[in-house]
């Protein structure tokens, strides 16, 4: 939708120049707060740290040095960082992993089962959708610490896993499959499980990749509830792991700026390598409404 | 199937019988699990809280039984003035920054959806700040706003020639919301922007051709095909980032912890002191009931205008 080129060529082109100048004018400055955090997590003096942030000493670095990272994932650090980022990608993993399996399964049961009461089901899914994971935190750790898993992997996992907003979402896919697909593998005599198995499930992955990543970056982020049910390192995210920085007098930043890059890193790369889903999953949370 | 080949008028053949029995207990297994965990972890902790709420209960339970007191909590929150400057807080959040971070995302929208050189590398590079996790963008954030010679204490000095002296952003009552708006709108304007981007790319290009020959300037375009083409978009950008205001708690608990004086206090955050820091389940119980209902209230809100519009 650029202005016709033919019509004043000078004009245009001016305005085009316009355009590209403030593109790139505006993505430098919104993109060099990461770039400032990558550069000063390789510099190991804290109060070097702060003294260059005053100039552009920020965004450059005389003498790269890895010890940050050292120190904080060999635990000479003031906080164990490897063992909360090895924390965080437990949970992930987990999470993810039963989140699109639990969550598929139960969309193509309610998509194309024959179970009564799906539409019941389904109704009270949508109901419970709007309620928001801060009104229900409080009641769940109370319920949690009664049961006694608090401060445990489980407590922040299981949680999270099944969720009406996902269900929904492959419930969508699914039904816009094509009946032909489910009668013709019905036909031939599979069951319910084989049907969303070995038909389903491979003709999904798009839908799946969606919930993946969501449900992905939502357990990476989680911040509120960790902060509650967590007590010790032992099954700690580096989400509040790093918030923990805040908490001290003087703050090392030299860690905190490492233990960011730490953080940011995975997911840095899953965006890159799959960018255009990462894209295609935000749109498709939002058409849903 | 060969049952099908040669079919019974009498009832299903015992095989038959069991065959679609065990695909019904197949489907049963198969909601189970999802069921199960929504049951036990949204479902039953969201009507506890209804029941909590009523009571003096406490996190950790005291050796004296938690006993009713009927809407005490609810009365005792509505009459609590920090619960009300939470609330005024949030607004003042919701009311900068959902303007900031829309308008943003959507003239970066407007910008990308243009033919651009790197056009792909533009769009990937400004999501970056969307996937960076709050706890990080506090870290950087943190660091930014220091007092007195961070980065942007250096920028204001030297675009006002020193005049303005350094602002404590983070730790003055004026400055601390914007400061936690910007960061905020920087961090999330990402998915605003992408969401614009596919909005705009479902207008029809035929609408804008329509229009230039018709002579429309660049503004009345913009003001009658795609400002009425995003009206969809608009509501719904506009409704989520609403409800996301509105739980606004990480950054706060991080960088201010509601300071200073109470200035970045929040609905959830006044929830977790009372809930977790102070242990007053009940009272905290009542807090996020009147959360539910207030994100309830935009759901609705939301419901009803697309429904206007369809």
């Amino acid at each position: 939708m650029s202005a016709a080129a033919s019509s004043s060529p000078p004009a245009a082109d001016k305005l085009r120049i316009v355009k590209v100048a403030s593109v790139v004018a505006i993505t430098l400055v919104i993109i060099s707060p990461l770039f400032l955090l990558a550069v000063a997590s390789l510099k190991p003096d804290r109060f070097q740290i702060l003294a260059d942030m005053g100039s552009f000493k920020a965004f450059w670095v005389a003498d790269p040095s890895l010890k940050n990272f050292a120190d904080i994932i060999t635990f000479s650090g003031p906080l164990p960082f490897g063992r909360y980022l090895m924390n965080s990608m437990i949970i992930l993993a987990f999470t993810v992993t039963g989140g699109v399996f639990f969550n598929s399964m139960a969309a193509f049961v309610l998509a194309w089962g024959r179970l009564p009461g799906r539409a019941l089901i389904l109704m009270l899914l949508i109901g419970l959708y709007i309620v928001p994971q801060e009104s229900i935190v409080l009641p769940l750790l109370s319920i949690v610490n009664r049961v006694g898993l608090a401060d445990t992997f489980i407590a922040q996992i299981l949680p999270f896993m099944a969720s009406p907003l996902y269900i929904f979402l492959l419930y969508q896919f699914f039904i816009q499959v094509p009946r032909d697909i489910y009668d013709a593998a019905r036909v031939d005599g599979a069951r319910p499980f084989e049907i969303y198995w070995k038909v389903f499930l491979p003709i999904s992955l798009p839908a799946l990749a969606t919930v993946a990543i969501l449900l992905g970056i939502e357990t990476w982020n989680q911040y509120l509830w960790p902060l509650m049910v967590t007590q010790t390192d032992r099954a700690r995210p580096i989400s509040v792991g790093i918030a923990a920085f805040f908490g001290a007098d003087s703050i090392y930043w030299n860690y905190a700026m490492a233990a960011s890059v730490m953080m940011m890193t995975p997911v840095l790369a899953f965006y890159l390598a799959f960018q255009k889903w990462f894209v295609s999953s935000v749109i498709s949370s939002a058409v849903k409404g | 199937m060969t049952a099908e080949a040669f079919p019974r008028l009498s009832a299903p053949s015992a095989a038959r019988r069991k065959r679609l029995l065990s695909a019904r207990a197949q489907e049963i297994l198969m909601l189970a699990p999802a069921s199960a965990l929504i049951a036990a972890f949204l479902l039953t902790p969201f009507l506890l809280s209804f029941r909590i709420a009523l009571t003096n209960e406490r996190l950790i339970p005291r050796p004296v039984p938690a006993h009713f007191v009927g809407l005490e909590n609810f009365a005792q929150v509505l009459s609590d003035p920090t619960f009300w400057q939470a609330l005024w807080n949030v607004t003042r959040f919701t009311l900068m920054v959902v303007p900031v971070q829309c308008g943003f995302a959507l003239a970066m929208a407007l910008l990308l959806n243009q033919k651009l050189p790197w056009r792909n590398f533009f769009r990937g590079a400004l999501f970056l700040p969307a996937i960076t996790s709050m706890s990080v963008v506090c870290v950087i954030w943190g660091t930014l706003f220091q007092f007195p010679s961070g980065p942007l204490n250096q920028i204001l000095g030297f675009l006002t020639f020193g005049l303005a002296g350094p602002v404590d952003w983070l730790g003055n009552v004026n400055t601390s919301m914007p400061a936690i708006v910007l960061l905020s709108a920087w961090q999330a304007y990402g998915f605003q922007m992408i969401v614009f981007l596919a909005g705009l790319q479902n207008i029809p290009n035929e609408l804008y051709e329509a229009a230039r020959l018709d002579g429309a300037k660049t503004w009345a375009r913009f003001r009658h095909i795609t400002l009425p083409g995003l009206r969809q978009t608009n509501v719904f950008v506009l409704i989520i980032t609403t409800i996301q205001a509105f739980k606004l708690f990480t950054q706060i608990n991080i960088l201010t912890q509601g300071g200073p004086r109470g200035s970045t206090d929040t609905v959830v955050q006044y929830m977790y002191s009372v809930g977790f820091v102070d242990q007053r389940l009940g009272l905290a119980s009542a807090v996020s009931i009147l959360l539910f209902f207030f994100v309830l209230a935009i759901s609705l809100i939301q419901r009803f205008v697309l429904r206007d519009r369809q």
